[in-house]
């Protein structure tokens, strides 16, 4: 097999799962949602089980790692969203465990959703909504308008076309880095399908699939905090 | 890979959704709810320790207000002995000085009778000495150097 025949089974490959009988194949659920819907109830039954009967006093291990994991993480989160974006920071909180999760995801075998671009547009969709929900809330939509034109009229263009490219950004970003990591990975099975994977395996599955989720939640994060400036 | 599915889309950002009100029920909101009520409960015993110790330095001060009172109270009492002290001190030294003086008087008294007493002695020795004196001259013969032996005589005797 060749790199050509490689990148286009991992690139072309037909992520139908549910084929719905009706609509042409245009309504078919692919691979990924369902992949995301594993996600979700493994999320959620791993939170069943680890926020089970919470206590004030006598509290157990797992009960002071789950509270100071999430007052860490907030902290984090909410430090990056500044004071007036802090009400999103459950939102954005989740968001970097459902990435973080579904980076990782192909450890346990399924194909990560992150690489496909449906999932990514459909989270990039999100962030610029809260984003620009978030500047209309903060400063009312006249206040919302007019901040196009800052700090000089000059800059419209350039601040409408943002709009645009910053969801395409964080989309494409995410996207692409997990996509490569998958054909990297094929690349080096196909070079040496034992002991050398390991170590890469590590990296992409694990470490960059981690650092993708903090930089999609962090812009995301960067760009509330100047919209509610 | 590369296309886009609007149902597809729509679904993850429904997922989304969903994820986000699971990790809000089951992880934010439990983990609040502690830490509201543990905050409650600081708070709470904060307030009774306040109440405590406000308490505490209000008793502190009534105690040291009847504290004070008492002192003023034993100086008083004090002030009332040392009075009565002197007065009593008083009273003696000027019995003692009374004393005194009724002695003195009644010594004085003394000295001036026996004084008198002494003097009419004297004069007594006197009026015989010079009945005597006057008998001697009268009995010898008596010359001018008689004379003024007799007076020496007489003079140096009184």
């Amino acid at each position: 097999m060749d790199i050509k025949e490689l990148l286009r089974e991992v690139l072309l490959k037909d992520k139908t799962f549910i084929h719905l009988p009706f609509g042409d194949g245009k309504y078919d659920i692919y691979e990924s949602v369902v992949v995301m819907w594993i996600i979700m109830a493994i999320i959620l039954v791993v939170l069943l089980i680890l926020t089970r009967d919470f206590k004030v006093h006598n509290i157990s291990k797992r009960q002071a790692a789950i509270e100071s994991f999430v007052v860490w993480i907030r902290k984090i989160i909410g430090g990056s969203l500044g004071e007036k974006g802090e009400r999103y920071t459950d939102y954005i909180v989740s968001v970097l465990l459902f990435l973080g999760a579904a980076n990782m995801i192909g450890l346990l075998g399924f194909i990560p959703p992150t690489m496909d671009i449906n999932v990514t547009a459909a989270l990039a969709l999100m962030s610029i909504t809260l984003v620009e929900v978030a500047a209309i809330r903060e400063k009312g939509p006249v206040g919302w308008l007019k901040g196009f034109a800052k700090p000089m009229a000059i800059v419209l263009p350039m601040n409408i076309m943002e709009l645009a490219i910053r969801p395409l950004s964080l989309c494409m970003r995410l996207f692409g880095n997990i996509i490569g990591a998958t054909v990297i990975m094929e690349l080096i099975k196909m070079v040496l399908p034992v002991v050398l994977p390991v170590p890469f395996c590590l990296y992409f599955d694990i470490f960059d699939g981690l650092i993708q989720a903090y930089v999609f939640v962090f812009l995301t994060s960067l760009y509330i905090n100047e919209a509610v400036e | 890979m590369l296309e886009f599915s609007l149902v597809n889309i729509i679904c993850v950002i429904v997922n989304l959704l969903i994820l986000y009100l699971i990790f809000k029920k089951f992880l934010f909101e439990r983990v609040d709810k502690v830490l509201m009520q543990r905050k409650e409960e600081v708070d709470e015993a904060t307030r009774a320790a306040d109440i405590a110790t406000q308490k505490a330095l209000d008793t502190k001060k009534e105690y040291e207000e009847k504290i004070a009172l008492a002192d003023e109270e034993k100086e008083q009492i004090l002030a009332d002995i040392k009075k009565q002290g002197y007065d009593e001190y008083e009273r003696i030294v000027n019995d003692a000085k009374k004393k005194g003086e009724q002695i003195i008087t009644e010594a004085k008294h003394n000295a001036e009778v026996e004084n008198e007493r002494a003097k009419e002695i004297y004069a007594a020795q006197l009026t015989d000495m010079v009945i005597d004196a006057a008998s001697k001259i009268a009995a010898t013969k008596h010359s001018t150097q008689d004379d003024r032996e007799l007076y020496d005589k007489f003079i140096n005797e009184a």
